[in-house]
């Protein structure tokens, strides 16, 4: 009498019912890998050979090799500077992330609360932040402060528009069975609308986290002196080392790369986790 | 009548039971009940004229008629989603936002309408996690998963799914907090032909399963196209004119219980299908008086 599921089943596991992890296949990973490997050493080694044929001063463009040469001989100073830059970023994300998505709940609600505040959000959004850098040192000083502030602005914009979308993406029907048991509002939130905005706030999350590298970097321009990777480069780019300039870039690289992957990851493993009901019986 | 499923320690063991009381209060009362929209242009639409009509405490009473007749709009307004233009709407003497508080009211859409991040046993168990003060005794959701036959299926998400079993996971949802009145729009319109014709026996096999013998019998408004399925289940058919809906024809469907497919070769078939198609071909005559409520 039971239909059989459409899908082949064989690969599932039914005390779970989730995909099992099987021994990962490596090989579609080295496909995304080393294609993007192989063209960014080309361009090294083009670079490399025009640098040392045409006798490019050091001052405008440094050998490849010398920027690898520096980046592991200083990886130490590197590293920590990455830090600080890490840690700006990282507290802009989570703040500018938690702002948007609270603000994003009310709106998705309420459309005075929508008419109301998302035309500021608008606003602030078309302003460039750069602007902002030197009213948020008078307001929050020379500290972390004004550097997590900028990141946080630069952040929220995105998140914002795709919470709200999120949060509103609900299948009407599904809203009608909450209502048809007069399910609260809290918890039409908890077990509808959150669930159905977590692709849309990872989505907005992927762009997010790298723009917060972005403000973390411009503010350290500005307040060099709680140093960071923004600092390292400014300060290097005065004294014309550009070796150690493109050797902070690398490392800004690998943080983007970093943090961008975490999210992905992030997304996989916690994406259907958000809403585990607590069992009844 | 005790069915032959597990009962368990923690769960009352479910009874079938599907008698029409007809002294019982109505599970469905609808007073002048109409609705009217507003267009855009600020013209008003009639959708609903003014219908009234009582649903006996047991009763399988099917909706029929032509699209956009206004019948998910009438099961709507019973169901307290959809407010009317005008009348009044009461379940077992209650408002539908009382309805809905108590959990009186378990609904099917056409879609199954499942939480996709959720497993099938997890989906069966929402309505019981919503709303929790009005959750009365606990409901055994393994045995309704095994009786709406998903066992070994609990784990698996509606993705993972066919129509059909998705479709009985939806069902199992709305038995799972055993309401007094199931309301179906069109559960089966989107299965293939020989899952739907499945589905409906299946649907009159759940509708009389129920957890507590206090209970009225349950009763059941379902919407459909299908004027086979309508008679194969239902106790009574309700024909509705093109918009604006009403309520043209009453025809009680006297065929016993528990029915099989078979039935649906007998004369007794056929002859009440005819009645009913008659009934939507000629829609300003009324086949059977209307109930006087």
């Amino acid at each position: 009498m039971i239909s059989e599921p459409i899908r082949d089943l064989d690969h599932l596991e039914p005390t779970t019912g989730r995909i099992p992890l099987s021994a990962p296949d490596v090989r579609p990973l080295l496909g995304w890998i080393v294609p993007p490997l192989i063209a960014l050493l080309i361009a090294a080694v083009a670079i490399e050979v025009w640098v040392r044929l045409a006798e490019v001063s050091v001052w405008v463009m440094p050998r490849p090799t010398g920027v690898i040469e520096n980046f592991f001989s200083e990886f130490g100073r590197y590293f920590n500077e990455g830090l600080k830059t890490l840690g700006v970023s990282l507290g802009g994300l989570a703040i500018g992330t938690a702002a948007a998505t609270l603000l994003a709940a009310g709106v998705a609600h309420s459309q005075v609360l929508e008419r109301a505040v998302l035309p500021i959000a608008i606003m602030v959004k078309v302003t460039p932040v750069v602007a902002l850098i030197p009213l948020f040192i008078i307001w929050f000083g020379h500290g972390w402060n004004p550097k997590i502030a900028i990141a946080a602005l630069i952040t929220y914009f995105p998140v914002l528009i795709n919470a709200i979308a999120g949060f509103r993406d609900v299948d009407p029907r599904m809203h009608d069975y909450f209502r048809s048991v007069d399910a609260s509002t809290w918890e039409i939130f908890r077990h509808l609308r959150l669930p159905a905005a977590v692709p849309y706030l990872f989505a907005s999350l992927k762009i997010s986290v790298t723009l917060s590298l972005i403000g973390a970097v411009v503010a350290e321009f500005f307040l060099s002196g709680q140093g960071g990777l923004g600092a390292v480069i400014w300060i290097e780019q005065n004294n014309l080392r550009l070796e150690q300039v493109f050797a902070a870039v690398l490392m800004l690289t690998l943080i983007g790369v970093t943090l961008s992957t975490a999210v992905v990851v992030a997304e996989r493993l916690f994406s259907w986790r958000l809403d585990q009901p607590v069992t009844a019986s | 009548m005790t069915s032959s499923t597990n009962p368990s320690a923690t769960a009352t063991p479910l009874v079938i039971k599907h008698p029409i009381e007809p002294d019982a209060e109505p599970a469905v009362r609808l007073k002048d009940v109409r609705l009217t929209y507003e267009t855009k242009q600020g013209a008003l639409l009639d959708a609903v004229d003014p219908t009234s009509l009582t649903i006996r405490a047991g009763e399988f009473t099917a909706l029929v008629g032509p699209s956009g007749c206004g019948k998910t709009s009438l099961l709507r307004m019973i169901a307290g989603l959809t407010p009317p233009s005008g009348g009044a709407v009461t379940i077992f003497g209650q408002t539908p936002k009382e309805a809905q508080h108590h959990k009186r009211l378990g609904l099917v859409f056409q879609e199954p309408a499942l939480l996709a991040w959720r497993s099938v046993e997890d989906n069966v168990r929402l309505g019981l996690q919503l709303n929790p003060r009005e959750t009365h005794s606990p409901t055994n959701v393994e045995e309704l998963i095994e009786i709406v036959g998903l066992s070994g299926f609990e784990r698996y998400r509606p993705a993972e799914l066919s129509g059909g079993m998705q479709q009985r996971a939806a069902l199992a949802r709305a038995l799972a907090i055993d309401p007094p009145l199931l309301l179906l729009d069109e559960p089966f319109a989107a299965l293939d032909e020989i899952t739907r014709e499945l589905m409906r026996y299946e649907l009159q096999r759940l509708w009389s399963v129920s957890h507590d013998p206090r209970d009225p019998p349950r009763s059941a408004v379902f919407v459909t196209h299908s004027v086979a399925e309508a008679v194969a289940i239902a106790d009574r058919v309700l024909v509705m004119s093109p918009r604006p809906g009403r309520i043209i024809a009453d025809i009680p469907i006297t065929t016993p219980r528990p029915r099989q497919p078979e039935h649906e070769h007998s004369d007794r078939f056929i002859n009440d299908t005819a009645i009913v198609r008659a009934a939507l071909r000629s829609p300003t005559t009324a086949a059977v008086p209307l109930d006087a409520a």
